[in-house]
């Protein structure tokens, strides 16, 4: 990652020495993780793999990242501890997803799969074409292949029915599926209609040395209520336009500090400008990712009010900084925190203000616990190198079982999918063994060249290089 | 790592459990609902609803072989006018008898009020009907079927069957009846017949649907009874005109009030439709009243 960035990087960006040698237990594995999301654009998936790779690296692992190009950032680039990133010249057509015809992406994978060496394909988010296209050329050419789900998703409407037969098809034939919460799974396993046991739950973590508690920022003559999501209808931002006028009514010492962007932020502008709220409800606009730690130790409460979530790092985030949590109970959000840390409430404006009356009332009378406590606790939860080591064993697990041979993965898309989608994409599958046949022949594996390692066993990204680097290595915390 | 006895699996992920990750417990799933907001549907209510339906074809049938006639002469404008000067007349005083002057009282329009807009409207027929007459002169014939057939396509498509849908207009839905009147009306003989024609539109397209929704929510029996005759009066009609035409309308008006309800039933039956914890919540409250 850019050098700014680099001074957040999670525990696993320090060195630590003879790391080089470390070899894990189950052997060392190759890994591609592809998705549509990566560094420069900014998001969950976006962290989760950055992350996840870091702590990978840290395990001894060979690990790469393949996405697509973001502008004028296109080719390899190396980010911290030699983590080698691909941004592949593809076209983006929506939101940061690619245009997917499911066969031009092969030529450029297949070389990168090749000089690579890559054993395994970890492919991100249902939401990005490459992923999708990356397992299905990662099933032609006979490696394995695991997708991690990081959304939840309806089953009522149109697009959806339509999201969610393509999502069957690309997931029947996989190793191995990851869902971040169990919430999560049971959608993904309903959805893609899978055998539960292939699908793994590891939730997503956060990085407990980037949200510390500073109970010195906060202002205690008043009350501070703190939302940091992005103002779409999803993050149930109507709702809060419902509490904040009721809220303030109510407590003249309560302030709202409202961190991101997004189209609803005019109703929230509208509210305040109705009830003149302007000193009281401050609205900080986008927000980097550094600066949110910043926002959040401002503030007593959190509030998150959205209307589905398949984790929400946000609350987790919060309550890493001691922030008394409020939220709705949907998707796998009652999941993620212990009920002494979170009041759970109902999608209303009455509920939601009912859960933050009750937080108010305890925070008066001093029954919260510190936030130095809350923290503390926080952070036993949820850390990369745990998400990594499980990751790691899905890694171990893939790694003993056989790829599908053609006949049989032809089989299992025509008995899974449905006799209509079933035959279209067998012969899709045909089309591209045939693609891939050709392209064997045009240049075979043995004439492209073999990549040198970066990272891995025999990583040639050496600890004199990043020492050498300041600002990269940080201060080593006990792990938990 | 084996499940360990006597420790229950619990739905969190902020402890470490003694169960691989990929372990299924047998609460999976145990959340899942089905068919929550599926209702049930009775043969012959849904019969009964399918009379809208049927109602808005008949009326546009009887509207085009009323064309067809008064286009071949075998109809004057005059008998046209008085007859639909009648209905219009009975229909008025049924509108008010159904309910006993309850709708009259509750929007509190006078009788003086319906009065004005009505000679309002016949005067300005009246008046611009030289004009409609000529309007389309330079369309050639074919196009005016073709808009006219399109335009009371429309008319059927948009119309407000009484279902909550985001296609429904009834505004629009009356705009191209209108249009497709005006443009019928323009390829008869005399400017008079294109005024009696465009009445008439006015009357079987705007009012009448009026009268019957009345009749349908105050005497469901008298409603059926009315919408039956009206069925008959349009295929007599029609069989006059072309008697091909009048057993395939038969067939149409069967399948619709008799067929679908069935056939909706059947499908009813397959519905699958499933909710769970991960269903976008829906904001039930009424959260405009915080902006007023």
């Amino acid at each position: 990652m850019a050098p700014g960035s680099a001074q957040r990087t999670p525990a696993a960006g320090r060195n630590r020495p003879g790391m080089e040698a470390r070899v894990p237990a189950g052997g060392a594995h190759s890994v591609c993780m592809v998705s549509d999301f990566f560094y420069p654009n900014m998001g969950g998936v976006e962290s989760h793999v950055y992350q996840l790779s870091q702590c990978l690296i840290e395990r001894g692992h060979k690990v790469l990242v393949v996405t697509h190009a973001y502008g004028r950032r296109r080719g390899i680039r190396y980010l911290t501890n030699g983590l080698k990133v691909y941004y592949l010249p593809l076209k983006v057509m929506y939101n940061q997803s690619t245009a997917t015809t499911l066969f031009h992406s092969l030529p450029l994978l297949r070389c990168v799969f090749v000089r690579e060496r890559v054993t395994i394909v970890h492919a991100h988010s249902s939401f990005s074409a490459m992923a999708h296209d990356a397992l299905f050329h990662a099933k032609t050419m006979g490696l394995r292949t695991v997708f991690t789900d990081h959304s939840l998703f309806g089953f009522a409407d149109v697009s959806s029915v339509l999201t969610n037969k393509l999502l069957t098809v690309s997931l029947c034939d996989t190793n191995h599926i990851i869902c971040v919460s169990y919430t999560s799974k049971e959608n993904t396993v309903l959805r893609a209609a899978l055998d539960p046991r292939i699908v793994s739950v590891i939730p997503n973590a956060v990085d407990p040395t980037d949200f510390t508690p500073d109970p010195s920022r906060r202002d205690d003559n008043t009350i501070t209520i703190v939302v940091v999501s992005r103002l779409v209808y999803r993050k149930g931002i109507d709702l809060l336009s419902g509490i904040i006028p009721e809220l303030c009514q109510k407590y003249p010492e309560l302030h709202f500090l409202v961190g991101g962007e997004g189209p609803k932020r005019i109703i929230l502008e509208e509210v305040r400008e109705r009830y003149q709220l302007h000193d009281r409800v401050r609205l900080l606009g986008a927000l980097e990712h550094q600066d949110v730690r910043n926002v959040l130790v401002q503030g007593h409460i959190f509030l998150n009010t959205s209307l589905t979530e398949a984790f929400c790092m946000a609350i987790v985030e919060a309550a890493s900084c001691g922030l008394q949590v409020v939220s709705t109970r949907v998707g796998g959000i009652p999941e993620v925190l212990p009920e002494n840390l979170i009041i759970l409430c109902e999608p209303s404006v009455k509920s939601l203000c009912d859960g933050l009356e009750k937080a108010i009332a305890q925070l008066r009378s001093g029954t919260l616990p510190s936030p130095e406590t809350v923290h503390n606790k926080v952070k036993t939860f949820y850390t990369w190198r745990n998400v990594a080591e499980r990751t790691e064993k899905v890694y171990d697990r893939v790694a003993d079982e056989v790829v599908l041979p053609m006949d049989e993965r032809l089989n299992r898309l025509m008995s899974h999918c449905g006799p209509v989608t079933g035959c279209i994409f067998a012969l899709f599958a045909v089309l591209n063994f045939l693609f891939l046949a050709f392209l064997r022949w045009m240049t075979p594996d043995s004439v492209i060249d073999v990549a040198i390692d970066a990272t891995g066993p025999k990583g040639a990204w050496t600890k004199q290089y990043f020492l050498g680097k300041k600002g990269r290595v940080k201060e080593e915390l006990p792990s938990s | 790592m084996e499940p360990v006895l006597g420790r229950r699996w619990q739905k969190v992920l902020y402890e470490r459990q003694p169960f691989p990750d990929n372990y299924v417990d047998q609460r999976f799933l145990e959340e899942l609902r089905k068919n929550v907001h599926a209702r049930q549907y009775r043969y012959w209510a849904v019969v009964f609803q399918s009379g809208a339906v049927v109602q808005q074809l008949c009326s546009v049938c009887i509207f085009v072989v009323t064309w067809w006639y008064m286009e071949a002469g075998m109809l004057s404008p005059q008998g046209l006018f008085g007859a639909a000067l009648v209905t219009s007349l009975l229909g008025y005083i049924l509108f008010d008898a159904v309910d006993g002057g309850a709708g009259r009282r509750e929007s509190g329009r006078t009788r003086w009020a319906d009065l004005k807009s009505t000679l309002v409207f016949t005067a300005f027929t009246y008046g611009f009907s030289p004009v409609l007459k000529t309007l389309t002169e330079s369309i050639s014939t074919d196009t005016i079927y073709a808009m006219s057939s399109l335009m009371l396509l429309g008319h059927l498509i948009f119309f407000d069957y009484g279902a909550n849908a985001a296609i429904v207009s009834s505004t629009l839905s009356l705009n191209m009846a209108i249009f497709a009147s005006v443009c019928l009306a323009s390829r008869l003989p005399r400017s008079l017949h294109a005024f009696v024609m465009v009445t008439f539109a006015m009357q079987i397209f705007a009012l009448w649907p009026m009268l019957q929704k009345k009749l349908k929510a105050q005497t469901p029996q008298c409603y059926v009874g009315v919408t039956l005759l009206f069925a008959l009066v349009a295929l007599a009609g029609l069989a006059t005109v072309s008697s091909v035409g009048a057993v395939l309308f038969t067939l149409l008006l069967l399948a619709i009030s008799c067929l679908c309800p069935y056939c909706l039933i059947r499908l009813q039956l397959l519905k699958d439709n499933i909710h769970g914890p991960w269903d976008e919540a829906e904001i039930k409250e009424d959260l405009s009243r915080f902006l007023m």
